[in-house]
């Protein structure tokens, strides 16, 4: 009986898809050895700066460039990737494999960049803003981190939101027309809040009290909220241009924290979403995890009927999760009009899709959510900056990369991921 | 507690699943509610457990009537249930299951986790249960998990527990543990209700036995009641209980299954080296618990999962990994264990399903053209000498109740040159009238010569039909028996251990 038990626990995965992300590994390390690192030849070198482009709140602090010789430091970097294949093959890590995949990944793109940027070479830029790429990446790392804790507080319920796109551009459209009309960002976020929270209450009726499908349902909502901006910017806002002036947030720098070298510029001269992205990601983690609410909901999401048998009401539930959801993806797509500026129809560019592919990456927990939202989020700012560098790659391709990841992470290549059991299931008391 | 249920009815739409139903509970009794599929049980604990609301008729609690309006009121009023599929989170620890819904909690809405554990221990010194309230619920077997469940009925006070099918997925050491519980819970003032269709069993723990029938209680009687007294009472009219067969004269072997070595789902080995052999003419019956490689193992057999290593030879010719169609046409008859999903299209006519592995076939189609008469005058014969009920044979299948479904398939399957038949849990779910008549089909192929593999969990059915009794545990045959064997060294074997005296 206990044997029983103890064989259905040791759920493992096959030794062969292992080995196989093991050698994947090894394998991008050789290249970035030898392909990227000892192909350079005639001794170039890289240059890493460290002073922030935004120098208006002053930089007190000054960081010498670093000067780097590109072969051996691609080689260096070539050889901690060899090592983390390594270790997943020697230790035969299963479970740690997704970590390592991660790791690998961040790890190439700083060897891609300090490949694309040396000279002499084919780049106009002679070197590599460390701090004006963590700024940057900040920017989108916050936009996806909102749109996965709307993802997580869906979907631990047991409702997956696949509008976060919809509600994005919601949030932006409305946002940016508050901002413009009355130069009120916290007006803007309320607007966006109720925007996000009718598209969620929107999902929420047809998937809760209409059964409907709620894949269909929310790219049904995406679809029609994309037809409805376009219809908007064309009839409102090219006419009245003062309703889409592109405003940008302006920075609330924290006082002698700002002062901080690289640390400051990136996490304590930002927008007021920044900091309430951090608020939020602490107060779902605890409110989901520690909380008599979130063990509520968790259990409403991984087996309903469970819930509803000791008394707790499924639907609303799902109604109040899902409407907080909405309400947090359209105060990210405030957030991303306060960093952005104007609208433009397709302005939010999948990222709400790139978020939910965040989640799933970050095993639906929202610790998780943020690594998963940095490595996406670094990488999506890099494909965005590195035509810059002349690498011979295009943007499309680099941008491709939170989309392969996620291919491989649902198909359970990489370690093994498990959504809420009742994740996506319509519930019917019957 | 006393429990009184006065005259509750229940309709869904022209449908009357409880007729003014009367039931009393006395404080500390055991009382088995005993009745075949649909025949209003399962309705009935849904009023009583405020799932769903009477159209008539009152509850009275210590002789007050309630109202309850939702579970969460019901267990407030001392009613506890543990479900037939239980009603726990995998992936919580025990003490979050127990604890769901009456949180303790501290500043913050914070779950108060020493009061929940606290909780659990109390509960297990004063009954007897022990559990670690850290363990997940996934990783228990299936009978600590239902202990769980009653724990979780008796840490929110319940006065009354409601037990549905509790030993449905029990080995039988499980369930003589479960009912020794239940006797000392009755004996500690608790009253229980226990639903179930085994008679053997509801004789044995029971104080009061109530039998219903169509909605209707039909009676109530002491468990000294014989099973053939409870069984008529069920059905309406004298069933056979014994399954009447000869002596079985087994010749060749037809199906034989050498190491055969199947991987489930997850990539584990459920089915680890089984070799089998059913001769023409015997009946061979496969017991164990579910979840010990059975379902794999006929998978395997039929085609439909893919064989890791050994083989499966049928009639001569070796079947392993061919495709569904090519097993089926050389001579194997599949009865699925999950009929809704595997054995039938519930949407499509009767006609339709009982040629649903002969389409092609002539005189069924020719040309690539289906001949729809030879389809309906195929069924609209096979609906007469298998006495399906049927409104017509161009009927959904959807329409038919469970046990006239598995008529269906027992009459394609059995209307097609057979080698060997493979019926997998023949009976589950269907009532006492059915299980006699599939009982008989089932012998009925033997004795035309036909070779026989029956896989159960109802150890009853095992003994009953097999003329050689196989135990699986684990993915590996424990034993194979005379079905004279006593059922004790027969669970022994379903739990692993082999008695003495056997291989």
């Amino acid at each position: 009986m206990t044997t029983l038990a103890a064989s259905a626990a040791k759920v493992r995965q096959p030794l062969g898809r292992t080995k196989a992300i093991g050698w994947f590994i090894v394998v991008v390390g050789l290249f970035t050895m030898f392909g990227m690192g000892v192909g350079t030849g005639t001794a170039p070198h890289s240059t890493l700066t460290f002073t922030p482009i935004d120098v208006s709140h002053g930089a007190p602090w000054h960081l010498a460039n670093l000067t780097l010789p590109t072969e051996w430091t691609l080689v260096l970097l070539g050889a901690v990737i060899v090592a983390l294949g390594a270790e997943v093959l020697v230790r035969r890590l299963a479970k740690g494999a997704m970590v390592r995949v991660g790791l690998m990944a961040i790890v190439f793109l700083v060897a891609v960049l300090v490949w694309a940027s040396r000279q002499p070479g084919p780049s106009q830029v002679p070197f590599i803003n460390v701090t004006a790429i963590l700024v940057g990446s900040a920017a989108i790392t916050m936009i996806l981190i909102y749109g996965s804790l709307s993802g997580i507080l869906c979907e631990r319920a047991g409702v997956v939101n696949i509008a976060i796109e919809g509600q994005f551009l919601g949030g932006y459209l409305v946002g940016e027309m508050i901002d413009s009309a009355t130069n009120n960002w916290l007006l803007a976020t309320v607007g966006g809040l109720v925007i996000g929270a009718l598209l969620g209450w929107l999902l929420a009726f047809l998937a809760i009290r209409y059964l409907s499908d709620q894949i269909i349902v929310g790219v049904v909502i995406v679809t029609m909220f994309t037809g409805l901006a376009s219809y908007f910017n064309s009839w409102v806002l090219t006419p009245y241009p003062n309703l889409n002036n592109g405003n940008i947030a302006s920075n609330l720098a924290i006082p002698g924290l700002m002062k901080i070298p690289i640390i400051g510029p990136t996490f304590f001269d930002e927008t007021g979403f920044f900091y309430l992205m951090l608020v939020l990601v602490g107060l779902v983690s605890f409110a989901l995890f520690r909380t008599r609410w979130g063990l509520r909901v968790r259990a409403v999401g991984e087996h309903p009927q469970a819930a509803a048998a000791v008394g707790i009401s499924v639907e609303r539930t799902r109604y109040v999760n899902v409407i907080l959801g909405g309400a947090v993806a359209g105060v990210g797509g405030v957030a991303f009009a306060a960093i952005q500026g104007q609208f433009t129809p397709s302005i939010t560019s999948g990222f709400g899709y790139i978020a939910l592919a965040a989640m799933i990456f970050g095993r639906w927990r929202p610790s998780g959510a943020v690594a998963a939202c940095t490595l996406f989020g670094v990488s999506a700012y890099l494909a965005y900056n590195l035509q810059s560098y002349q690498v011979p790659i295009s943007t499309e391709i680099l941008l491709m990369f939170p989309y392969l990841i996620t291919i491989a992470v649902s198909a359970g290549l990489v370690g093994r991921v498990r959504p809420p059991a009742a994740d996506g299931i319509p519930y019917s008391r019957e | 507690m006393r429990l009184e249920l006065r005259g509750i009815t229940k309709k869904f739409g022209s449908l009357t699943a409880n007729d003014h139903i009367d039931l009393i509970v006395e404080p500390g009794q055991i009382h088995c509610l005993l009745g075949e599929n649909g025949a209003g049980k399962s309705t009935l604990m849904n009023v009583l457990f405020g799932l769903l609301q009477a159209d008539e008729g009152e509850i009275l609690i210590d002789g007050e009537p309630v109202r309850l309006a939702n579970s969460g009121d019901a267990v407030r009023r001392g009613i506890g249930m543990v479900h037939q599929h239980f009603m726990l989170v995998p992936v919580f620890s025990v003490a979050e299951n127990v604890v769901l819904g009456f949180e303790p909690t501290r500043s913050l809405d914070r779950l108060d986790y020493a009061r929940a554990r606290e909780n659990i221990r109390s509960v297990s010194r004063e009954f007897g249960l022990e559990v670690d309230p850290d363990a997940t619920v996934e990783s228990l077997p299936i009978g600590l998990q239902q202990r769980v469940e009653i724990i979780k009925a008796l840490s929110h006070d319940a006065q009354l527990l409601i037990l549905d099918e509790p030993t449905a997925v029990l080995t039988p050491q499980e369930a003589d543990a479960l009912m020794a519980i239940m006797r000392s819970l009755a004996a500690s003032g608790k009253s229980i209700l226990f639903i179930s269709h085994k008679l053997k069993e509801v004789r044995q723990v029971s104080d009061v036995i109530t039998v219903i029938r169509s909605g209707r209680v039909i009676g109530s009687v002491p468990p000294t009641a014989s099973e053939n007294e409870l069984a008529a009472m069920m059905v309406g009219r004298e069933v056979s209980l014994v399954v009447q067969k000869s002596a079985a004269t087994p010749r060749e072997p037809v199906l034989e299954v050498r190491d055969l070595v199947v991987r489930d789902d997850r990539g584990l080995a459920v089915v680890d080296g089984v070799s089998l052999e059913v001769h023409a003419g015997e009946i061979v019956a496969l017991a164990g618990v579910q979840g010990n490689g059975q379902t794999e193992l006929v998978e395997a057999i039929t085609g439909l999962r893919h064989v890791e290593s050994g083989s499966v030879v049928l009639a001569g010719r070796d079947i392993t990994n061919h495709s569904p169609r090519e097993i089926l046409d050389a001579g194997l008859g599949h009865i699925p264990e999950d009929r809704q999903r595997d054995g039938v299209v519930l949407s499509m006519s009767v006609a339709d399903n009982m040629v649903l592995n002969t389409p092609r076939r002539a005189p069924f189609a020719r040309h690539g053209t289906r001949n729809l008469r030879a389809v309906r005058d195929h069924a609209e014969t096979l609906v007469e000498s298998f006495d399906v009920r049927t409104s017509s044979v161009e009927a959904p299948l959807s329409s038919l109740s469970g046990g006239n479904q598995q008529k269906v398939i027992v009459a394609r399957e059995l209307s097609r040159p057979l080698e060997v038949l493979v019926a997998s849990q023949p009976t589950r779910g269907l009532d006492v009238g059915s299980i006699e008549y599939v009982h008989r089909e089932i012998v009925r192929v033997r004795d035309d010569g036909h070779a026989v593999l029956i896989v159960s969990s109802e150890l009853d059915e095992v003994m009953a039909l097999g003329d050689r009794v196989a135990v699986m545990f684990q993915g590996r045959i424990t034993g194979i028996v005379d079905p004279s064997t006593s059922r004790e060294d027969v669970g022994l074997l379903m739990a692993g251990s082999a008695p003495a005296g056997t291989r």
